[in-house]
């Protein structure tokens, strides 16, 4: 019942995106059609790391972009100078400079791949230590206490009414041996 | 009648033939028996102060369920006294001995000191009681021998005036004698001019009186079960004892019991007993008035007074036996009194029940004895029967017993072939439950509330009827509670304060009062197998009916299904006894118990406590403290400590399982986590390497 509400305020919200994009990349395209130029073609891998990355959070697309905007950064400080669709078409022309450019996003690529392995491992290992102390912390309060603590918890019961009637006898203890304890 | 001489009456000479066994030497002492024995004729000790001698049995004391044998003072040797040796089987009056002894004796036989002694003529413990001989003898004999002579016109003013001063005096102290009788009455002086009254304590009321000397209601009941009665039973003992006392025999003591029964109820006891004797002239009418059959009827003590004063007395009223102007035939016999049929009627069930179903005995009733209730009452009987085929109401015994109980409303409670009175309910029960192993009688009497339905029958209602019926509903409670602590035993103790614990653990040694109790279990603990409990239903029906603390918690615990509540529960009641009865050092019994409170440790859930607690016993048990042994197994604060700590332990279990499921939960779920948080990790640090790029590109360009 709820779903196709959100369904719709997402399809709303992606037009208007869109909407706005469009309006930017126009106005963008009338104020510096060089940097544009730079970026779209520049920023390639990193378009398609967002299409090809179906994961919620886009991991991939932050791994590439950044390193991929890294590899662009310096062709843009170049058009400071030159601001001018000859010298963008220059850039994206030169094997060299589209070599810097992919092969940032690239090195992107490899941080996506290589890191969260290295990362997994390194938890797991951490995981496995913490069972091992809650696990001695459990053999200790088996040691100190008797299996019945498993069983109980594990029973989830209630403290045997055994317990209550030996307080209450308790209580009948003669005033003196009371003292004497 | 035929009549035999006062000396025939053999009195303890002959007893019966089971208390005479009783008597007989046994062979060595059991293993449970107590250590003072003393072995060949060496006398005994009582209190320290008060030798008996078994090797000089004093027959002339002796009663018909008590042997007598020579006591001695060790501080007064010139003092004469006698010791009772009563029979261990028999619940004594214990009420009357502790309220007889060391007060002014009023007529009594003086009773020097009590107490509870091993006899090695017996094997075990017994009851002993000692008193003042008196000096002049059986009354009976010396009269029968001739060595002191009462004349017929001496008789209320020798006799009479100073018994019946002396059974005033019962009756202000609210305790009827219930042992009249010749041979119970002795000289106190050699001069023989002082009466006194023997003793009533071996057994329960009425027990030891042949039937003569019991008024006809209390006769026909069982021997154990005549009851406590009132002043009004003494009054009539009194009158039989003077008849026979003043004929110098026994009218009718070739009349067997039965037949001197049948002929009371149908004639009267004065016409069946002196109405052929040559009973003096003076002495008719005061016997006809004190063994008058209607106890409402019968001489009081103002009346005896009256008389014998000189002083005319309205008490020559004549019994009225209520009898049918046609007989009605059972079996044979003919019967037009109500009461002798339902005597008759009690003895044979099946047929009873038959012949008074039939229409006949309905126009006995109505038509002959004109007595359209006791008509109607017999038909409710059989249509309650007939609404109740399955229930016990419609049992014959207790059609029987209602039969019997309309026929003869102030006879006895007759049910399942045992006639009793209702407060002689506690010694009967005594009888069937530990010597005929009869406990289903005393179950049933109160279960089906046969004592209250006799006592809302009676009218006028029976003397004490309302404590009576009080007390039967309290028993019949004890008996519904399948508790340790309640049930039958509980009843049998509550109702007979002469019984001593029936434990088979300590029988031997007697037990009759709480303080011996403890004493005796640790005797015990030296030879019994302390592998098991040493207190069972006995012991804690015992306990609660003579233990004056609140004992419920403890016997809660102690029936628990927890081997070790149970345990702890039973040192707890034991540790509350020595504690309340300062009872001294009880090694054997600490060391029994200490054996058995492996069970009791393990309920504490820390092994350490535990530990600590098996390297405590036997220490506490050297001290033979149960009251300290019980501190250290249940002491509070260890307690608490223990329970809180086993709680915060379960909570501390519980959330490092859930951490480790938390961290193991789902092999792939795990890995999934760490890949994201990898990617995570690499996204960021894409981010901050083009943050970093950035500025610095930025800071070179600015440059």
């Amino acid at each position: 019942m709820v779903s196709p509400v959100i369904e719709k305020r997402k399809k709303a919200l992606s037009m208007s995106t869109w909407l706005w994009g469009a309006f930017i990349i126009s106005l963008w395209m009338m104020l510096s059609p060089s940097t544009l130029i730079i970026l779209s073609l520049g920023m390639l891998p990193t378009f398609v790391a967002f299409f090809c990355d179906r994961t919620e959070h886009k991991y991939a697309v932050y791994c590439v972009g950044g390193l991929n905007f890294c590899g662009i950064l310096p062709f843009l400080l170049k058009l400071i100078s030159d601001h001018s669709l000859s010298a963008a078409m220059n850039i994206m022309g030169n094997v060299f400079s589209l070599a810097i450019i992919f092969g940032a996003a690239g090195l992107g690529w490899l941080l996506f791949l290589s890191i969260p392995p290295v990362v997994s491992t390194v938890l797991i290992i951490m995981s496995d230590s913490r069972v091992k102390s809650l696990k001695a912390i459990q053999q200790r309060i088996i040691d100190e206490w008797g299996s019945s603590v498993v069983e109980d918890s594990e029973l989830r019961t209630n403290l045997d009414t055994s317990d209550e009637d030996m307080i209450a006898l308790a209580e009948t203890a003669p005033p003196k041996t009371k003292q004497t304890e | 009648m035929a009549e035999q001489p006062l000396e025939a009456d053999n009195t303890g000479g002959n007893l019966p033939n089971e208390e005479g066994k009783m008597f007989e030497p046994t062979d060595v002492p059991t293993k449970n028996t107590p250590k003072q024995s003393s072995g060949g004729n060496e006398p005994i000790v009582l209190r320290d102060r008060y030798m008996l001698d078994m090797a000089t049995p004093l027959p002339q004391f002796d009663s018909p369920s008590a042997k007598s044998y020579l006591a001695e003072n060790r501080n007064d040797l010139g003092q004469k006294l006698f010791v009772l040796i009563c029979s261990p089987k028999i619940p004594s009056r214990l009420e009357s001995i502790t309220k007889q002894t060391g007060i002014d004796t009023m007529g009594r036989l003086e009773v020097i000191e009590w107490g509870v002694i091993y006899w090695p003529p017996l094997g075990q413990s017994t009851m002993a009681i000692i008193f003042k001989q008196p000096l002049g003898g059986r009354i009976n004999l010396r009269l029968a021998s001739k060595e002191v002579i009462i004349t017929d016109y001496d008789i209320p003013k020798k006799l009479v005036d100073p018994l019946a001063k002396i059974l005033q005096n019962f009756a202000n102290q609210d305790t009827p004698h219930r042992a009249i009788r010749p041979e119970n009455i002795f000289f106190n002086d050699e001069a023989m001019t002082e009466i006194v009254i023997g003793e009533n304590f071996s057994t329960p009321p009425g027990y030891d009186q042949p039937s003569i000397y019991e008024p006809i209601e209390r006769a026909m009941s069982s021997q154990s079960g005549r009851g406590i009665g009132s002043t009004r039973d003494d009054i009539y003992a009194l009158g039989v004892t003077i008849g026979v006392l003043s004929l110098g025999q026994n009218p009718v003591v070739k009349m067997k019991d039965e037949n001197l029964i049948q002929a009371r109820l149908e004639h009267g006891s004065y016409t069946v007993i002196f109405g052929s004797s040559r009973i003096p002239l003076p002495l008719i009418e005061p016997l006809q008035g004190m063994l008058n059959d209607d106890p409402e009827a019968r001489w009081s003590f103002d009346e005896i007074s009256d008389w014998l004063s000189g002083e005319p007395t309205n008490a020559s009223q004549k019994q009225l036996l209520e009898k049918a102007e046609t007989p009605f035939s059972f079996q044979g016999k003919e019967y037009i009194s109500p009461r002798l049929l339902a005597y008759n009627f009690s003895k044979q069930i099946p047929d009873s029940i038959k012949a008074a179903q039939g229409q006949a005995f309905d126009i006995w009733l109505l038509r002959s004895l004109k007595n359209k209730a006791m008509s109607d009452a017999v038909k409710e009987i059989f249509d309650n029967a007939k609404f109740h085929p399955n229930g016990y109401q419609g049992s014959i015994e207790y059609i029987s017993f209602n039969l019997c109980m309309i026929l003869d409303p102030q006879g006895p409670i007759r049910y399942k072939g045992l006639a009793f009175m209702p407060d002689g309910f506690g010694p009967l029960l005594a009888s069937e439950f530990l010597h005929n192993n009869n406990f289903k009688f005393a179950t049933t009497v109160l279960a089906h509330d046969i004592g209250l339905t006799w006592l809302a029958n009676q009218n006028p209602p029976f003397p004490g009827a309302p404590d009576l019926q009080k007390n039967f509903k309290v028993l019949k409670g004890f008996l519904e509670i399948n508790e340790l602590g309640y049930g039958l035993e509980r009843v049998l103790y509550e109702m007979n304060i002469g019984q001593p614990c029936h434990s088979p653990l300590i029988l031997n040694d007697y037990v009759l009062l709480i303080e011996d109790l403890l004493p005796a279990m640790e005797q015990a603990s030296s030879v019994a197998d302390t592998s098991q409990i040493p207190i069972d239903q006995h012991i804690s029906a015992f306990i609660a009916a003579r233990f004056k603390h609140d004992i419920y918690p403890h016997l809660k615990a102690f029936g628990s299904k927890s081997r070790g509540t149970s345990i702890v529960g039973l040192l707890s009641l034991l540790a509350l006894l020595q504690w309340k009865l300062n009872e001294q050092k009880m090694l054997g019994l600490s060391s029994w118990i200490g054996g058995l409170l492996g069970p009791a440790i393990d309920i504490y859930h820390n092994r350490k406590t535990r530990k600590e607690l098996e390297k405590d016993i036997p220490r506490l048990v050297r001290k033979g403290s149960l009251p300290e042994l019980f501190s250290l197994v249940d002491n509070i604060d260890r307690r608490n400590e223990d329970l809180l700590g086993y709680k915060k332990a379960k909570l501390e279990w519980v959330a490092a399982e859930e951490e480790v499921n938390d961290i193991e939960g789902g092999g792939d779920i795990r890995i999934k986590k760490a890949e994201r948080a990898g990617q995570q990790t690499g996204g960021i640090l894409s981010i901050i390497i083009a943050l970093t790029f950035l500025s610095a590109m930025l800071i070179i360009q600015t440059w």
